[in-house]
C-alpha cells in the first residue's frame, strides 16, 4: 500500500475544473516529482491534497486513511507537511517563531527538533531573532521548510522550492532535499525545474492539461524523448 | 499666548482620551488583522461592556461588597471587580455573536461582515437603551479636585491617572501576551496569513474566539474609562467614540495592533489640541480629517508595510 | 367608510415616505449593488440634498432664525437639481481620496463624511440655523392645489364624511404622484444606464476589479462616476423629503433612517436589482410602519418601543444576511458579455 494515494481526482476553483480525473502514488521514503507546463495543474493538485481545495471527485488516501476533503489542519495532524510556492512564511514573526508556530500542534518538548533544523540550516541558527519578512528568498525558503519539518511528517510537499532562486540557492535546496528525504521523510515536489527535479526522483509524473501524461522512474523520464522534447526545452 | 498657554493642559486632556481611544482601536485592528473587516460593532462593544459593569457594580453592592473609594481615588474593590468580571462577560458575549453570527458570514466576505457587525451595532445599542433608557447613568459620584503642577503649568485628578495608568498597564500585558504566549504568536501568525496558520496546524478557530475576547476585554476598558472620566455613561457613549477609534486605527494602519496605539494617542492629543482653535462640536470631524489627509499621503497608515 | 378612508389617507403618506426611500435605495443601488462601493454615509447625502433644496427654494432667515443665508425661494425645481448637484460634488470630493482604497477604507470615510456633515449642519447656525433646523419650507404647488380643493369642497358640503376626508388630501395624493413619478423616472435612467456598456463595465468592477482594470478600462474613474451619480439621487431623495416634511433639523438625519434602513432595503430587496431596490424600500418601510402598531400593544415606553423596532430592523437585516443573501429579487444574470 503506498503512502499518498491519489485517484482519479477531479478538482479546481468554483466552476472552473482544472484537474480531470488524476492519479498519482507516493511510496514511504521516496522523491516523487511532478513535472509540466505553466497551467497543468501541479499546484492544485497540492492544493487538494492538503485539503485547501475540496475534490469534485476521486479519492485521497494517506497511510491507509480517507482524507478526501480533510481540512488542512487535520490532514497536517495526519503527519503530512505543506511548503506552499509563495507566501509560505509568517514575515512578521522572527524565524525563531515561524519555527515555533510549525510545532504548534506538538504538546513535547520540541527544542531538539528545532536544534535539527538549526543543523539542516545553519544559515537559520544565525539569523534567528530576525523577522522573516527581512530575509531574503533563499532564506525564507528554508525557514518554509523548516516550518513544516517542525512535526516530523513522514510526507513532505515541496510546491516549486527553487523558484525566483539564483542558481546557486537553488543548488543548496535540492542538497538539502535529498538531505532531507534520507531521514526517511518522503517528498513530493512539484518544479519547474524539472530535468533537475526528475534527477534526484524515484518516480516522476509528467502533469499537462490538468491530465497526466507519463508516469515512470525519474530516470526513464529523463530519458524519454517524448518528454524531453515536450517538457524538458529539447 | 493665551491659547499657548492653555496647550499643556490640553495634551493632558488628550493623553487621557488617546489612552481610551487606544484601547478602543485595539479591538478593531485585531478583529481586522484577523477577520479582515472593520467592526462596526465595536464602539456598542464598548458601552455593553460599560453598561455590564454597572449592572455588575449595583449587584455587588446589593450582596454588600464594601466600595469605599480608595482614596485619592473615587471608587473602590467593588467598581474595579464588576469592570474585571465585565470584560470577561463582554468577551463572552463576543463569542456567543461569533457562534451565532459572524461564524456564518465568514465565507461571505468581509463587506458582509462589515454589514452585518453595523446590525449589531444598533441592535446592540438599543438593547442598552431598553433596559437603561436614553438617559445618562452616572459611573462615578462626587466631584473630585484636580491637582495642580504648577511647574507644567497642568491640573490633573488622581482619576485621571488611572485611566492612563490602566491603559498602559493593558497595553503591556497585551504586549507580553502576543510576543510569549503560544496563542499570543499563533495570533501574529494568523493575521499574518490565515491559510498558511491552517496548513501549518493552528487552530484558526480557537485564535479568532482569542481575538474576540481580547477585543471585547479591552473594549469593555476603554468604555469604563471613558465612564469614569466623564462620570456618566449613555447608550451612545461607544457610537460617539467609533469615528475617532476608526481614525485612529487608519491612521497607525489598519490591522496593525501597535499602530492603533500610536494613533489613538496622536488623534486623542489632536482632538484636544484643536478645541483651543475650533468648535468643541467638531472634535470628531477633527479626526476625520487627519484619517482623510493620511489616506491620501500613505494608505497604509504610520506604521504600516505598504502593500 | 370614515374607518376606510382614513387607512386609505394613511397608505397615501406612507407610500409616500416608502417612495423616498425607494429614491435613496434605487442611489445606493447603483453604488452598492452595481459596482460595489461600500457607502454608509447615505444620511450624509441625503441631508446635504435636503438642505440645499431648503436654502435655494425655501424662505430667507426670519426674525426669530440664527441664520443670516439663504432661502432664495427660487422654484422647487432649482432646489431639486441643486440638491442633486450639491450631493455630486460632495461625492465627488470625498470618492476622489478615498475610492481607490479598499472597501473598507471607502465604508470608514463615508460614515466619516456623513456625520462630518451633521456636525457642520449642528454647528453652523449663520447658514443652517443649528439645532433648530429650517421651517415652514414651501411644498411646491401647495397654496394653488391646497386652496383649490378648500374651494372644491366648500361648494360641495353635501359630500359624505369619507368621501370628503379623501379628496381634503389632495395635497398628499398630489405629492405621491409626484415622488413616484421621479422615483420612476429615475429607474427607467438607472434601469438603462445599468444595462448599457457603461453599466457593464460597473458590474465588471464589481466582480473583479483587477480583471476590469487588466482589460484596460479606469476602474477608477468608472468608479468615481458611479459614486457621484448614486451620491445625486441621493440628493434628490433628500430634496424630496424636505419639502414634504417642510421642517428639517440635524436630527432628522441621524445615521439609523438615513442609512441603515436603506441598506437593509436594498439587501432585502436584492441588491444589484433595481426593481428590487424599490420593493425592498416598500417591504422594510411597512414592516418599519407595522412595528410602530404592534409594539403599541406591548406594555413598553414609548422609547423601549422605539428601541424594540431598531432591534427588529437589525435582527431583519442578520436574518437576510445568513439566509437569503441574495435578497428577494435575484439579481440579474446575464451571459458573460464582459470579459
Amino acid at each position: 500500500m503506498p503512502l499518498l494515494g491519489v485517484e482519479q481526482v477531479t478538482s479546481g476553483y468554483g466552476e472552473m475544473e482544472v484537474l480531470h480525473g488524476v492519479s498519482i502514488e507516493v511510496n514511504s521514503g521516496e522523491i516523487v516529482s511532478i513535472i509540466g507546463p505553466n497551467g497543468a495543474g501541479k499546484s492544485t493538485l497540492m492544493k487538494t491534497i492538503f485539503g485547501l481545495l475540496c475534490p469534485d471527485a476521486g479519492t485521497i488516501s494517506f497511510r491507509g486513511n480517507d482524507i478526501t476533503g480533510l481540512n488542512p489542519d487535520r490532514v497536517v495532524r495526519q503527519g503530512m507537511a505543506y511548503v506552499p510556492q509563495v507566501e509560505n512564511v509568517f514575515p512578521s514573526l522572527t524565524a525563531h517563531e515561524n519555527l515555533e508556530m510549525g510545532a504548534f500542534i506538538r504538546q513535547d518538548d520540541f527544542r531538539e527538533r528545532i536544534g535539527e533544523i538549526y543543523e539542516l540550516f545553519p544559515l537559520l541558527k544565525k539569523r534567528k531573532k530576525q523577522r522573516v519578512g527581512k530575509m531574503s528568498g533563499g532564506e525564507r525558503q528554508m525557514v518554509a521548510m523548516g516550518r513544516a519539518l517542525m512535526l516530523d511528517p513522514q510526507l513532505l510537499l515541496l510546491d516549486e522550492p527553487s523558484a525566483a532562486l539564483a542558481p546557486n540557492l537553488a543548488e543548496m535546496i535540492f542538497d538539502r532535499i535529498i538531505t532531507i528525504n534520507k531521514t526517511g521523510v518522503a517528498i513530493l515536489i512539484v518544479e519547474q525545474n524539472a530535468k533537475q527535479s526528475l534527477r534526484l526522483a524515484d518516480q516522476g509524473y509528467v502533469l499537462a492539461g490538468g491530465r497526466r501524461r507519463f508516469a515512470d522512474t525519474g530516470k526513464n523520464l529523463l530519458a524519454n524523448e517524448e518528454v524531453g522534447r515536450l517538457y524538458l526545452g529539447g | 499666548m493665551d491659547i499657548l498657554a492653555r496647550i499643556p493642559q490640553l495634551l493632558v486632556y488628550g493623553i487621557i482620551s488617546g489612552s481610551i481611544l487606544s484601547l478602543g482601536g485595539i479591538g478593531v485592528s485585531l478583529t481586522y488583522s484577523i477577520l479582515g473587516f472593520a467592526n462596526f460593532a465595536h464602539g456598542d462593544i464598548m458601552a455593553l461592556g460599560a453598561y455590564i459593569t454597572l449592572g455588575l457594580f449595583t449587584l455587588l453592592g446589593g450582596w454588600g461588597l464594601p466600595n469605599t473609594p480608595f482614596a485619592p481615588l473615587s471608587f473602590g474593590l467593588s467598581f474595579i471587580l464588576a469592570a474585571i468580571l465585565s470584560m470577561g462577560l463582554t468577551g463572552g458575549c463576543m463569542i456567543l455573536l461569533d457562534r451565532v453570527l459572524f461564524k456564518h458570514l465568514r465565507r461571505a466576505g468581509s463587506i458582509i461582515l462589515m454589514m452585518a457587525s453595523i446590525g449589531i451595532a444598533l441592535g446592540l445599542r438599543n438593547i442598552l437603551q431598553f433596559f437603561w433608557g436614553p438617559q445618562p447613568h452616572y459611573y462615578i459620584e462626587g466631584i473630585q479636585i484636580a491637582t495642580r503642577i504648577p511647574a507644567l503649568g497642568i491640573r490633573i485628578k488622581p482619576d485621571q491617572v488611572f485611566i492612563i495608568c490602566t491603559a498602559i498597564l493593558l497595553v503591556v500585558l497585551l504586549h507580553v501576551f502576543l510576543q510569549h504566549t503560544k496563542i499570543g504568536k499563533a495570533m501574529r501568525a494568523t493575521a499574518d496569513n490565515m491559510d498558511l496558520s491552517r496548513v501549518t496546524g493552528i487552530n484558526t478557530d480557537r485564535v479568532i474566539l482569542w481575538t474576540g475576547v481580547i477585543g471585547a476585554a479591552l473594549a469593555t476598558a476603554a468604555g469604563v474609562l471613558a465612564g469614569i472620566e466623564n462620570k456618566f455613561i449613555t447608550p451612545e457613549l461607544g457610537w460617539q467614540m467609533l469615528l475617532s477609534i476608526f481614525a485612529s486605527v487608519v491612521l497607525g494602519g489598519l490591522g496593525n495592533i501597535y499602530g492603533a496605539i500610536v494613533g489613538g494617542m496622536v488623534i486623542g492629543i489632536s482632538e484636544e489640541i484643536s478645541t483651543a482653535f475650533v468648535s468643541t462640536g467638531y472634535k470628531p470631524a477633527i479626526a476625520f480629517i487627519i484619517m482623510v489627509v493620511m489616506l491620501l499621503i500613505k494608505p497604509a497608515g504610520l506604521l504600516g508595510k505598504g502593500k | 367608510m370614515e374607518q376606510l378612508s382614513g387607512i386609505i389617507n394613511y397608505i397615501v403618506y406612507f407610500a409616500i415616505t416608502a417612495g423616498t426611500y425607494g429614491i435613496l435605495s434605487l442611489g445606493l443601488n447603483i453604488q452598492w449593488g452595481n459596482t460595489g462601493l461600500f457607502n454608509i454615509g447615505i444620511a450624509g447625502f441625503y441631508a446635504l440634498g435636503a438642505y440645499t433644496s431648503a436654502l435655494v427654494s425655501g424662505p430667507p432667515p426670519s426674525a426669530w432664525d440664527g441664520r443670516i443665508f439663504g432661502g432664495f425661494e427660487l422654484p422647487f425645481i432649482f432646489g431639486l437639481l441643486a440638491a442633486a448637484i450639491v450631493s455630486g460634488f460632495v461625492a465627488f470630493l470625498i470618492g476622489v481620496p478615498t475610492l481607490r482604497l479598499k472597501a473598507d477604507y471607502l465604508g470608514i470615510a463615508t460614515i466619516g463624511i456623513a456625520e462630518s456633515i451633521r456636525l457642520v449642519l449642528k454647528n453652523e447656525s449663520w447658514l443652517t440655523n443649528g439645532v433648530w433646523g429650517l421651517q415652514q419650507l414651501p411644498s411646491p404647488l401647495y397654496t394653488s392645489i391646497h386652496g383649490g380643493t378648500k374651494e372644491l369642497l366648500q361648494q360641495h358640503t353635501a359630500l359624505p364624511g369619507w368621501l370628503h376626508d379623501l379628496v381634503a388630501n389632495s395635497y398628499n395624493w398630489f405629492y405621491l404622484l409626484l415622488v413616484l413619478g421621479i422615483l420612476f423616472i429615475l429607474y427607467l435612467i438607472v434601469e438603462k444606464l445599468t444595462r448599457s456598456p457603461w453599466g457593464r463595465v460597473l458590474k465588471a468592477i464589481r466582480e473583479d476589479e483587477d480583471s476590469a482594470a487588466m482589460s484596460g478600462k479606469n476602474t477608477f474613474s468608472f468608479k468615481l462616476q458611479a459614486f457621484v451619480l448614486g451620491a445625486m439621487i441621493m440628493g434628490i431623495g433628500g430634496s424630496l423629503y424636505a419639502h414634504y416634511a417642510r421642517f428639517i433639523s440635524p436630527a432628522s438625519f441621524k445615521p439609523l433612517y438615513g442609512t441603515f434602513i436603506v441598506w437593509v432595503m436594498l439587501i432585502l430587496g436584492g441588491s444589484g436589482n433595481n426593481k428590487g431596490a424599490i420593493l425592498g424600500s416598500f417591504v422594510v418601510w411597512g414592516i418599519w410602519a407595522g412595528t410602530d402598531f404592534l409594539t403599541g400593544y406591548l406594555p413598553f415606553s414609548a422609547t423601549q418601543a422605539a428601541s424594540i423596532r431598531v432591534i427588529i430592523i437589525g435582527i431583519l437585516l442578520e436574518v437576510v444576511l445568513l439566509w437569503r443573501p441574495q435578497g428577494l429579487l435575484r439579481r440579474e444574470r446575464r451571459s458573460k458579455t464582459f470579459l
